[in-house]
């Protein structure tokens, strides 16, 4: 299974690029959420073992792997604080520049 | 620590009129300033005669113990008498002050700069570590800066004098600090008692590379050739803070400083020639340059720079030879050019100009200042009793006893005193004697309470040249190593002789003066001409270097991610092949992974493909929501909880900050996209399939070279997890305990995006931002739409009576099971991120329902900021709290207390509280911020 993860984690990392070189921001936004997932996914596959059962003490068979669980929560929120951010700052850029084509957004050359 | 307080009163000064300043009467304000400075002058006093038995007084407190930093003050002869001139002229600035300015707004700013100026240079001088003296050295220069450019919201020229100032003494200071590292390192200390008692330091092998970088600091800061154009630039300053920093103390921190390390540095040939050359260069160019000005302050800027040289050259002397004519020259230079600028500065007020051609006959409308003047004037031309006399025959008498009278520093010494000379008479003659000029009307007669202070310093400059022996010479006794006698009147010696040739010559300018006037002296090129070229070059390059930039986005992305690809490939191209490449589906949950995952990737492709947005944002949850249910089917519960509910959010997000964004905009960027060439599409593709290779070889590398079933750390988590922490739930343990740091991080910043997001989207500041007002732009803005509180429901057609009901319902219940979550939490799937969330989203459903206006009148106890910063800050005092008993921080406490109801009290539950605070406060925040009412159009 942990081969099927690695695919479909390149698979979703590809398909992210794309939508990342999207002119259009929110296109672009989007993009930066399938990356996440697809790292959040990634996690999962190089978890140690393959679990039966869910890591709690006391549970009957193999356990899930406890420390990928613990690093993709932190991953999982920290990506929602990012995606939020990035979308005021969209927001504000559509009304700042009057566009959401990001080939508009081109004030650092004046 | 009583030394520490002491010196740190004009800071308190300062942060004191910072505060309540301007409800300060007048009055008050100055005689807590002068009142301030006259007690340090007092209190510094005190310990003249214990620096006299002892020789220096330090005073050494831990500091940062692990840099080797320490707090330590170094009272020896040199400090005092640094220390009394600085609190000394700072008695007489702080009554000038009080009285100078119209505005009362204007006198309190200045005041607390000034003061602010006055703490860093008693540290300065205090200073018993190099790292804490480079600190009080760059403060000088930032609040020198402040003062220069005090006028500058209308004085384009203050503007340029303060920048010119602040990039010379600061790249003076970057220098120092490198040229103060070495010596520290080279000393191996970085106490001023240490390094002053290393003898070795001149046979160091860095000795010429220190002593360099030091010399760039110095002579920067006490505009020495060629750095002497920032000081006449810095006339832009109000006159007070000429007087104060740009004649009597700061430009004089660079002497100071020489004057410090010639004990351990000076005296060598690498010394004794950089000092005479650079400070009778200073010496002679400052003179001849002063005679050219007819700004007044321009006059006696150019006559510091001269004064400043000849202080220079002394202390270059070999032997500790000048070191006397120097601290005698610091005091008599300080005493009669505070006077003098402060004279300029009731000249400038009574008339409304400094220029000297516009200027006469001021000494029947401003007597008493023409007393002051002509004092101060004769002292600094050299003439006896006065003290600046005395200087003088100093000064004469160590370049004579040094060189032989008939050698080139004589001569330029020499000519530079007649020129002084010559200076001195154009500013008593030119100014207040002779026939006064029309324009006199502007203005008006400067207040008789602003005479108070430079009369006293113009008694000084008198009493201190009649009674040199019982004043100043127990000064200066400790300062200077060798016994020395110190008369007013020596007899006829050769310093006399040629201080008489000087005067003369000065007199026989004088009386020509206009035809040395009318000598066009040859265009060299400018000091500060040379520095406008160099800030314009900085900017040309500037301007290079951004024409090799695109702008855009896409390309930039392309450039990083291309890197990132080839970071990627040693990574990939190794396969160790720890562990086989595992496609079996074993079981019913791997085919339904199988499914979900295809699902997953077939959303994405849609979303892709989507030509609405909101249709591709509902794709993306489709996604997420099938990755949710993959960590359910791990089986790794807490995630796939923490999933569902940030998918919920997110979705949520995306669709409302759509919808905020114009239809107009939003139509152009979809035409745009669909525009787009195949061949730059087939482009992205290539991209876009390269990452995907290379992070999917990634992956699978990573995968192939994990050793099965060999982590330490997972085994160890389970089986510590309930011993250790006391919650079953492994990977609560985990996140609340075993890896707290991670999670601490972790709130914070989801507080900290959302509070920006809070900022950006409603705050009115954020208005320019928005429109971009002021700035360049090319673009038509978009003004910022208010839109009237009456017109905004939020998303108002979901507001019936049914769904007020539900949402009024949906609240308290989203609390409980919150609290449920947060109680339960350590021994079941869900935590304090998964309460918080969940609160949040009852939080959501009320704006969604109610709109934002009533939303937020309805739920006005709720205070989402407060609320992340309670949580964080309870997550840090949990993290804290074993510090108390000595252990290290975030480690376990070991709490396990039973409860009934299957409640138990963990060492983890604080944490998971402040958690749940810091998230729920970001997610209502998060959720506040986008319900704000801002024009909403049409999906």
């Amino acid at each position: 299974m942990n081969a099927i993860f690695a695919i479909v984690t390149g698979i979703l990392f590809g398909l992210g690029v794309y939508l990342l070189l999207r002119r259009d921001l929110v296109k672009t936004a989007m993009g930066y959420y399938v990356l996440f997932t697809a790292i959040n996914l990634f996690f999962l596959a190089v978890g140690v073992f393959d679990g039966e059962a869910a890591p709690y003490v006391g549970e009957q068979g193999q356990p899930s792997d406890p420390l990928v669980q613990a690093l993709l929560l932190t991953a999982i929120v920290i990506s929602f604080g990012t995606y939020a951010l990035l979308l005021g700052m969209i927001n504000v850029a559509s009304r700042r520049f009057g566009t959401i084509d990001s080939d508009d957004v081109d004030h650092l050359r004046r | 620590m009583d030394f520490v307080l002491a010196a740190s009163v004009p800071f308190g000064v300062a942060l004191f009129l910072s505060v309540i300043g301007n409800r300060l009467p007048r009055g008050w304000r100055t005689l807590l300033t002068a009142g301030a400075s006259a007690g340090l002058f007092g209190w510094l006093l005190g310990y003249l005669s214990v620096v006299t038995q002892q020789g220096a007084v330090e005073k050494s407190f831990e500091w940062v113990s692990a840099l080797g930093l320490r707090l330590t003050l170094y009272l020896d002869g040199l400090a005092l008498l640094f220390g009394l001139l600085i609190t000394g002229v700072g008695v007489v600035v702080a009554l000038y002050t009080g009285n100078y300015f119209d505005s009362d707004e204007e006198a309190n700013r200045f005041t607390l700069l000034l003061f602010a100026f006055m703490g860093a240079m008693l540290w300065l001088v205090l200073s018993g570590n190099l790292i804490t003296l480079f600190i009080a050295w760059e403060l000088t220069s930032i609040t020198s800066y402040l003062l220069i450019g005090f006028k500058g919201g209308k004085d384009a020229e203050a503007r340029t004098g303060a920048m010119q100032a602040l990039v010379i003494t600061g790249g003076g200071g970057l220098a120092l600090l490198v040229g103060l590292a070495l010596l520290g390192a080279a000393a191996g200390t970085f106490e001023m008692s240490g390094v002053l008692g290393n003898t070795a330091l001149r046979d160091h092998p860095h000795y010429s590379a220190l002593a360099i970088l030091i010399f760039a600091g110095c002579f920067t800061k006490s505009a020495q050739f060629p750095f002497q154009f920032w000081l006449p630039g810095a006339m832009a300053a109000p006159s007070p803070a000429s007087a104060y920093l740009h004649s009597a103390t700061m430009v004089k921190a660079g002497i100071y400083l020489l004057a410090r390390l010639y004990p351990a540095l000076g005296s060598t040939e690498l010394w004794t020639s950089a000092l005479l050359g650079v400070g009778l260069t200073t010496m002679l160019l400052g003179a001849v340059i002063a005679l050219g000005k007819r700004d007044l302050k321009g006059l006696l800027a150019y006559s510091t720079v001269s004064q400043l040289g000849a202080l220079v050259a002394l202390l270059g002397l070999p032997d500790s030879a000048g070191l006397k004519a120097a601290f005698v020259g610091i005091l008599a230079h300080g005493l009669y050019k505070a006077a003098l600028f402060l004279t300029a500065g009731a000249v400038d007020h009574a008339t409304g100009t400094r220029i000297i051609d516009h200027l006469g006959g001021l000494a029947k409308t401003l007597p008493g200042w023409t007393g002051v003047a002509v004092v101060s004037a004769l002292s600094m031309a050299g003439i006896p009793p006065l003290f600046g006399f005395v200087g003088k025959e100093v000064l004469l008498d160590a370049v004579i006893g040094s060189y032989k009278v008939a050698s080139l520093p004589l001569l330029i010494v020499g000519v530079s005193a007649a020129l002084t000379v010559t200076a001195a008479l154009i500013l008593i003659f030119d100014v207040f004697f002779g026939a006064p000029r029309e324009s006199h009307a502007h203005g008006h007669p400067p207040k008789a309470a602003l005479l108070v202070g430079p009369a006293l310093l113009a008694v000084g400059t008198l009493a201190l040249g009649l009674f040199l022996e019982p004043l100043i010479v127990p000064l200066i006794t400790p300062a200077v190593p060798k016994a020395f006698e110190l008369h007013l009147f020596h007899g006829i010696t050769p310093p006399l002789i040629v201080s008489i040739i000087a005067v003369a010559g000065g007199v026989a300018i004088f009386v020509v003066r206009r035809m040395w006037l009318a000598i066009r002296l040859p265009a060299l090129p400018s000091g500060a001409g040379v520095f406008e070229q160099a800030v314009a070059g900085a900017g040309w390059i500037g301007d290079r270097l951004l024409s090799t930039q695109s702008g855009k986005l896409r390309v930039y992305l392309t450039v990083i991610l291309g890197a990132v690809a080839l970071l990627m490939l040693p990574a990939v191209l190794t396969y160790n092949g720890q562990r086989s490449l595992d496609f079996a589906l074993r079981n019913t949950g791997d085919v339904l992974k199988l499914i979900l995952l295809i699902v997953s990737v077939g959303a994405t492709v849609a979303a892709i493909r989507a030509q609405r947005r909101f249709v591709a944002a509902l794709f993306l949850g489709v996604m997420g929501y099938s990755m949710g249910i993959v960590f359910l089917l791990e089986p790794a519960p807490d995630v796939a909880l923490v999933q569902f509910l940030v998918e919920t959010l997110s979705t949520i997000l995306i669709i409302v900050m759509i919808s905020r964004i114009s239809l107009t905009l939003r139509d152009r960027a979809t035409r745009i996209e669909s525009r787009q060439k195949p061949l730059s599409r087939l482009g992205d593709i290539a991209i876009a399939g390269t990452m995907g290779l290379m992070v999917g070889l990634f992956a699978l590398g990573a995968v192939i070279n994990r050793p099965v079933r060999e982590s330490n750390v997972s085994d160890w988590y389970i089986a510590n997890a309930k011993p250790q922490v006391g919650i079953t739930d492994v990977v609560g343990s985990v996140v609340t305990d075993f890896r707290g740091m991670d999670t601490l991080l972790e709130i914070t910043v989801f507080g900290f995006a959302a509070l920006s997001v809070l900022t950006l989207l409603t705050l009115p500041q954020s208005r320019e931002l928005l429109t971009g007002k002021g700035r360049a732009r090319r673009h038509t803005d978009r003004p910022y739409v208010h839109v009237p509180e009456e017109d905004t429901y939020g998303i108002a057609s979901f507001s019936t009576p049914l769904t007020r009901m539900a949402a009024t319902v949906v609240l308290p219940f989203a609390v409980i099971i919150a609290l449920v979550h947060l109680l339960y939490g350590g021994d079941a799937p869900g935590d304090g991120f998964t309460a918080g969330v969940v609160a949040g989203l009852g939080v959501a459903l009320w704006y969604v329902v109610f709109g934002y206006y009533e939303a937020k009148r309805r739920l006005h106890r709720l205070r989402p900021g407060a609320l992340i910063g309670v949580g964080i800050g309870l997550a840090l005092i949990n993290a804290a709290l074993p510090l108390a008993f000595g252990q290290p921080f975030l480690a376990h406490t070991g709490l396990d207390i039973d409860l009934p109801a299957g409640l138990h009290v963990s060492s983890t539950l604080l944490f998971e509280t402040g958690i749940f605070l810091a998230v729920f406060g970001g997610s209502s925040v998060v959720i506040e911020a986008i319900a704000h009412p801002k024009e909403v159009e049409t999906l």
